[in-house]
């Protein structure tokens, strides 16, 4: 019997296109519709080279310090490659800030430089941050240049060497050694909250599946429901297979969907296979716990169901940072209550913690949490459908 | 009448979801809306930071770390390791400088102690290192000359605070104008998603097999019955429409008031009157009411995600925005995006903004071309 109803289950839930459109397009679709959207946005924050002018008046000519500087750091060669520097003069470079070919264009008047742009941004505040760098230099070789020189007039010594005196200054202060060490972890794409939160949704929508299933058993749902409660075999038999059939064709759909992200869209998962697999299966029953409870505690129409099953997992996918990853952030630090019960955000975390924590806690924290929600699911709905009667339907 | 009673009807029915998409955009906006102060002068961009400080914030130390206070916004984070990763994670901080243990002791006696920091790698965390590498070789070379601390952080601030001369050229008051242009990005979804859902729901309520049926038995001229549905349907789309642009006044102010904001709505409205005859040719194709919930999705979706309606136009890959020349929201946001920039109004430079709206109306035209040749094949077979 139990073979039987599960072999028939199975086969409505895979035949009804629009169940399966939710639970298996739908997220492949959308996966799809970030990775083309989102694929760029990180390289685009990169820092790129700046595009600048330059004046080329008898000021800039006259000063070692700039021209040595711009030189250096718009050459091809080096690797900390800042700017596009071209000379030119000052209508030429006012045209070119006009069809926005730069960002903007120093003038140099006496030794004091004035940056012109368009607007304010930050490849602006970085070329005249590097200005004021150079300014700040030639500030550090006057200063150390006039002790320098006191100091040598002190010491007797009346032929001074200006000339060496400026050069050993100026490579002393650009060539300090400073000793900054990155110990930041390479796991920080922050996009990949995108696809955790997808998988999330097809976990969660999983729950329509769950829901249908349960329908077809409840006599005030169908008819075929109705043909089930008369029959003379254990009701835990048939409501146990049917679960357990959408419960299949859910994992199903989300194996295709995770084979679907990491192949085709290439979404890090993290390496560890095992809690990726453990954290899906536990994911997914959280939604189909979610889709029975809701089946059974709302006595309406399967339509309202699957509204309120789609409605509950869009609020939680939006909580837990899917139109907006710093929604899932804004929570956590201020409510964290909220997602500590969202079904979506525990799962995303989850994710989260695999891809970017080196420690496990927080994913076993999320994977209890995910059991904890649905052994209460499970129990409400165990306890609205047990011991059902009805005088009449 | 009966029509647009009916019309009205089924449209009393979608009143969930067209207020879903509204929400959706006053919410979005109003999230991208914080700031609105109008500024001609140069604001310099400034990183978040979060300075963790080991040592005790005296001397060199404290200067550095009022440095780069001065240069940055520096936040406060939960001092737990947990706090700290995700802050950086989700950019709350782009830049995390920890300070070790006897900084300043070390610094002072001329070891060049190590700074640890942690970046997420985009232009504000370069920008942050800028800064701390300046200050590191400011005080590195200054150390080495002086041994009074007083005099080296004089010294140090002294050639910190030399500031070049800076002059703005544009005229454009560009924040409030980004602003409207997030809006009118975001509404491509709104009036999208909008438009396909009633005006399919609609029309599959008409097209039902026994409504149908009644209809074509009925004495109202098939002609008159037509055109009473496509007025009704436009007229919800320029109801919707008007909406939308009302919210617009309300949500951004006063650029709404410049010729600039009559051309975003004179472009939204093409852009509308173009999602009323995609919405007619998806109504003709699909009869299941049960699918229209999804074809809404994947389409309204799949253009606002390809043609940059989420994700500005700039931040996509070009061979996406090859792929979104085929859509018309690509059109459309391509002029949102235009009219961002427009600084002189005049036919030259509308020139553009002209062109793409006319591509938008071919692509109107084209697509009731389509609808008209389905919708007779589809009443031969019938």
């Amino acid at each position: 019997m139990f073979i039987h109803n599960f072999k028939y289950a199975f086969k409505t839930l895979s035949r009804n296109r629009i169940l399966i459109f939710w639970t298996f397009a739908f997220p492949i679709i959308l996966g799809t519709f970030f990775k083309m959207a989102f694929s760029n946005i990180e390289n685009s924050e990169k820092l790129e080279i700046i595009n600048i002018a330059i004046i080329e008046n008898q000021d800039f000519k006259e000063n070692e310090i700039f021209k040595e500087a711009f030189k250096t750091l718009s050459d091809e060669n080096n690797e900390d490659r800042l700017f596009n520097t071209k000379y030119t003069t000052e209508e030429e470079a006012k045209k070119l800030l006009e069809e926005d070919e730069i960002d903007g264009f120093i003038i140099l008047k006496e030794d004091e430089p004035k940056v012109v742009f368009k607007e304010s941004g930050i490849n602006q505040t970085i070329l005249k941050y590097v200005t004021e760098e150079i300014i700040g230099t030639s500030n550090i070789v006057g200063n150390l240049a006039e002790d320098e020189i006191k100091k040598e007039i002190m010491s007797g010594n009346y032929n001074i060497d200006y000339e060496k005196i400026y050069k050993n200054l100026v490579d002393l202060a650009e060539n300090q050694d400073t000793k900054i060490n990155n110990i930041s972890s390479n796991n920080l794409s922050y996009t990949m909250i995108e696809f955790y939160t997808l998988i999330a949704m097809a976990c969660l929508y999983g729950g329509i599946l769950g829901m249908v299933a349960i329908n077809q058993n409840l006599a005030n749902m169908s008819n075929n429901g109705k043909r089930v409660s008369v029959a003379p075999i254990p009701k835990v038999k048939v409501i146990l297979s049917s679960v357990l059939a959408s419960y299949i064709t859910q994992l199903i759909c989300l194996l295709l969907l995770f084979l679907f992200t990491i192949f085709i869209l290439k979404v890090d998962f993290g390496n560890n296979l095992p809690l990726i697999i453990l954290l899906a299966i536990s994911g997914s029953f959280a939604g189909l716990s979610m889709g029975l409870a809701i089946g059974t505690i709302f006595k309406t129409n399967e339509n309202i169901k699957t509204g309120i099953v789609v409605s509950v997992t869009m609020l939680g996918c939006f909580l837990s940072g899917m139109m907006g990853i710093t929604m899932k952030y804004i929570v956590d630090k201020n409510l964290p209550i909220i997602n500590k019960i969202n079904p979506a955000s525990m799962i995303t975390d989850g994710f989260y913690s695999l891809y970017y924590y080196d420690t496990l806690d927080r994913y076993f924290f999320n994977i209890v949490s995910l059991i904890v929600f649905a052994v209460i699911m499970i129990g409400i709905s165990f306890y609205s459908i047990r011991r059902q009667k009805y005088d009449s339907i | 009448m009966t029509v647009f009673k009916t019309f009205l009807k089924v449209l009393n029915k979608c009143k969930v979801p067209i207020l879903l998409y509204s929400v959706m955009l006053i919410l979005f906006s109003a999230f991208n809306m914080q700031t609105s102060e109008t500024n001609m002068n140069f604001i310099a961009s400034k990183p978040d930071v979060l300075i963790i400080n080991e040592d005790e914030e005296e001397g060199i130390t404290k200067n550095l770390i009022e440095y780069i206070k001065q240069n940055s916004n520096t936040k406060e984070v939960e001092q737990t390791e947990e706090a700290i990763k995700d802050a950086l994670f989700y950019r709350e901080v782009n830049y995390i400088i920890y300070i070790p243990q006897d900084y300043r002791k070390e610094f002072l006696e001329g070891k060049n102690p190590e700074i640890k920091i942690e970046s997420t790698g985009d232009y504000q965390a370069s920008l942050a290192e800028m800064m701390l590498e300046r200050y590191i070789k400011v005080a590195n070379t200054y150390q080495k000359n002086y041994d009074s601390e007083e005099v080296l952080l004089n010294k140090i601030n002294d050639t910190l605070s030399k500031q070049s001369k800076v002059e703005i050229t544009s005229k454009l008051d560009t924040e409030n104008i980004e602003k409207a242009t997030f809006y009118y990005n975001f509404a491509n979804y709104s009036i999208l998603a909008g438009c396909v859902y009633v005006i399919c729901l609609i029309l599959s309520s008409f097209k039902e097999q026994k409504v149908a049926k009644r209809t074509l038995i009925s004495s109202t001229n098939y002609k008159k019955y037509n055109r009473m549905l496509l007025l009704s349907n436009l007229l919800f789309a320029c109801c919707l429409w008007i909406f939308y642009a009302i919210l617009s006044f309300i949500l951004i102010g006063k650029v709404m008031f410049t010729l600039h904001g009559l051309i975003y709505i004179v472009n939204s409205f093409i852009f509308t009157i173009c999602a009323v005859t995609i919405a007619f040719l998806i109504g003709n194709l699909v009869n299941n009411k049960n699918a229209i919930n999804g074809i809404v999705n994947v389409i309204a979706l799949g253009s606002c995600f390809l043609c940059g309606a989420f994700v500005p136009m700039e931040m996509l890959p070009d061979s996406v925005l090859k792929i979104a020349h085929v859509l018309p929201s690509y059109y459309y946001i391509s002029n949102n995006e235009l009219i961002k920039g427009l600084e002189v109004i005049n036919f030259e430079t509308l020139k553009p903004i002209l062109t793409n709206m006319a591509i938008i109306i071919v692509f109107s035209i084209l697509f009731i071309l389509i609808t008209n040749i389905i919708s007779k094949r589809k009443r031969k077979i019938g």
